[in-house]
């Protein structure tokens, strides 16, 4: 029992990170139908990022999410501006071609400067994990659930309550009517990219002092992200964090249950069950 | 355009055929071997890639399976490695059917990620199933067997005779891909990446036409892979199945110049030339420039390389 509820917090608690990730790409996903190959070299720049704020101006990673969410933000306009705007009207493949080139890029580039070392963040006050009813609970994780619960919410509350946000979700239902109805299209892709991007920046931050840090770990965050918003319907933010929770559930009981060696594997072949008789996601709440 | 055609593919393979008498300094051979080998994988890609339009990011399932095929033949059951390589090929263009079964349910992007997640399926298949592939320890092969050609045996120890076995690995590659281009089965295929709707209403029945050139595609990786191991003597499912090498041989068929036969030479000879030499002085981030050049490709040169450069001669004439 006790063995079960650990897996079960864990999960959540990492699924909840995941989840942070995945609704980057899925809101990209749904108001510009680019699905963000280099999506995940984005949350490795955060990483980077609350990894080099820690080393050189001891700036706690948690922290450095106030510096990277705005950095992060203004990164991905810019990208989107100068770099994908010209490219989506040519198709999705050629988009997704483009975002691979990205993708390669930005690591490799990372590669370069900061080379495949493993970096690791280390906390003073995260030695020890709390153990609430004796369950083991890492402290730099559970700061990193609650933020990222903060977070997802102020990005729920932005996304229903205010104009943009508005207009960011007629865009993603239909841009054609988005646009009959007054919604600069064109400003609120750039808007909703800087976001997405943002976002991926601020789940790299919370990550970074949980896991191994390295120029390619992106490919795997990735990779986990194409799960979770499968899972939950490409396009839909709750699908999004629901998915992401699954998936960290599904990962940390594999592990318990399963096998250890073949927990990655339960996710991809649930993500191709889902693919191939489920395409609008597990939740139907997603566009097919 | 009337004498050209004829000449251009001879004097290429008398130039394929000369270099290793030029080219004596074994890094510009090996050089040369790599780019033999990314332009056979950039070739198999662009079967499906280019003449289909289908983006598979999960190729490297069907290299690493011809890899160990290769490689576990000879190791367990003795069998010489260039029957192994065949064999490798074959049971990458075995493993295409049912992948492509699944996977051809789906298009476009989700096509693309369908076959990422079934590559990473494969690849962590290959790196627990201890018995067959000795996990993440790899397989170490530490001596070819003997060739016996009439005359003298085969020198492994040089590079020369890799050097020869890829060159002919790109030759059938390319004259595959020239078949394909003038078959029925290429028209199909051209059909089903201009509008698949429209090909399935006018009678081709798509899905067959995409799994037979997935098949085939396969079958080249699948030999890229067995010639990988070797030439390397060495695999681990890191160095066969990452996700990274499903990517360059997508990134060599769309620099070079997609549904050409010559766009993969161009892409792999740019590309990988560009690469090992940045390796070779600065260790890592030798991706760089795959990076960069398949965005400037996809912005300014859709056609990559080599369709730009035969527009571009078209234009003057």
């Amino acid at each position: 029992m006790e063995t079960f509820v650990q897996s079960v917090v864990s999960g959540v608690l990492t699924g909840s990170l995941y989840a942070m990730i995945g609704v980057g790409l899925t809101i990209v996903f749904g108001v510009m139908r680019i699905i963000n190959l280099a999506h995940g070299e984005m949350v490795m720049l955060g990483m980077y990022g609350a990894f080099w704020g820690h080393v050189l101006w001891n700036v706690d990673p948690f922290v450095s999410v106030l510096l990277s969410v705005p950095l992060m933000f203004l990164g991905g306009m810019l990208v989107y501006r100068f770099l994908l705007r010209k490219i989506i009207p040519g198709g999705e493949l050629n988009t997704l071609l483009y975002t691979a080139g990205l993708s390669l890029l930005i690591a490799n580039l990372a590669l370069f400067v900061w080379t495949g070392d493993y970096r690791t963040i280390k906390l003073r006050y995260a030695l020890t994990p709390l153990r609430p009813f004796g369950i083991a609970v890492p402290i730099p994780l559970a700061i990193a659930f609650g933020l990222a619960i903060l977070i997802t919410a102020a990005l729920y509350l932005f996304l229903s309550r205010t104009d943009v946000g508005r207009a960011i979700r007629a865009t993603s239902q239909n841009p054609e009517a988005a646009a009959l109805m007054g919604v600069n299209v064109d400003r609120i892709a750039t808007v909703t990219f800087g976001l997405g991007t943002a976002l991926a920046g601020a789940a790299g931050a919370l990550l970074a002092p949980s896991l191994y840090l390295y120029p390619t770990v992106g490919e795997i965050l990735i990779a986990k992200c194409f799960v979770i918003v499968v899972l939950g319907g490409l396009g839909s933010v709750m699908g999004a964090i629901a998915g992401g929770v699954l998936l960290g559930l599904v990962e940390s009981l594999g592990a318990v249950y399963v096998s250890v060696a073949y927990k990655d594997t339960i996710g991809f072949v649930m993500f191709l069950l889902v693919l191939l008789l489920r395409p609008s996601g597990l939740f139907g709440v997603g566009k097919s | 355009m009337t004498l050209a055609a004829p000449i251009a593919p001879v004097l290429a393979v008398l130039a394929l055929l000369a270099l290793p008498l030029v080219a004596t300094n074994q890094f510009y051979l090996h050089l040369a071997i790599t780019v033999l080998m990314w332009t056979l994988l950039g070739a198999a890609w662009n079967l499906l890639g280019g003449f289909a339009g289908q983006v598979s990011f999960g190729h490297a399932a069907f290299f690493g399976i011809g890899a160990y095929t290769t490689m576990i033949l000879y190791l367990k059951l003795g069998l010489a490695p260039w029957y192994g390589m065949a064999l490798g090929g074959l049971v990458g263009a075995l493993a295409a059917l049912p992948i492509g079964l699944i996977c051809f349910r789906l298009r476009g992007p989700y096509f693309s990620l369908s076959t990422l997640a079934v590559a990473e399926i494969v690849r962590l298949v290959a790196l627990n199933w201890e018995e067959l592939t000795n996990g993440p320890v790899g397989l170490l092969i530490t001596t070819l067997p003997p060739v016996g050609l009439p005359g003298r045996p085969l020198n492994w120890e040089s590079k020369v005779p890799f050097y020869y076995l890829g060159a002919g690995l790109v030759v059938g590659a390319m004259v595959a891909t020239d078949r394909l281009a003038r078959s029925r089965l290429g028209a199909y295929l051209l059909a089903i990446r201009e509008d698949e709707d429209a090909a399935e209403s006018i009678g081709i029945d798509t899905v067959r036409a995409k799994v037979v050139t997935l098949a085939l595609s396969a079958f080249f990786t699948g030999l890229g892979g067995g010639f990988y191991g070797v030439y390397f003597r060495y695999v681990d499912p890191d160095a066969v199945f990452p996700i990274a090498l499903s990517v360059e041989m997508v990134f060599i068929a769309v620099v070079g110049g997609l549904a050409t036969v010559g766009g993969p030479v161009i892409g792999a000879v740019f590309l990988v030339t560009l690469g090992e030499l940045f390796r070779e002085r600065f260790l890592v981030g030798h991706l760089i420039f795959y990076g960069l050049f398949m965005m400037l490709a996809i912005r300014y040169l859709p056609e990559g390389i080599w369709g730009g450069a035969r527009r571009a001669l078209a234009a003057r004439r």
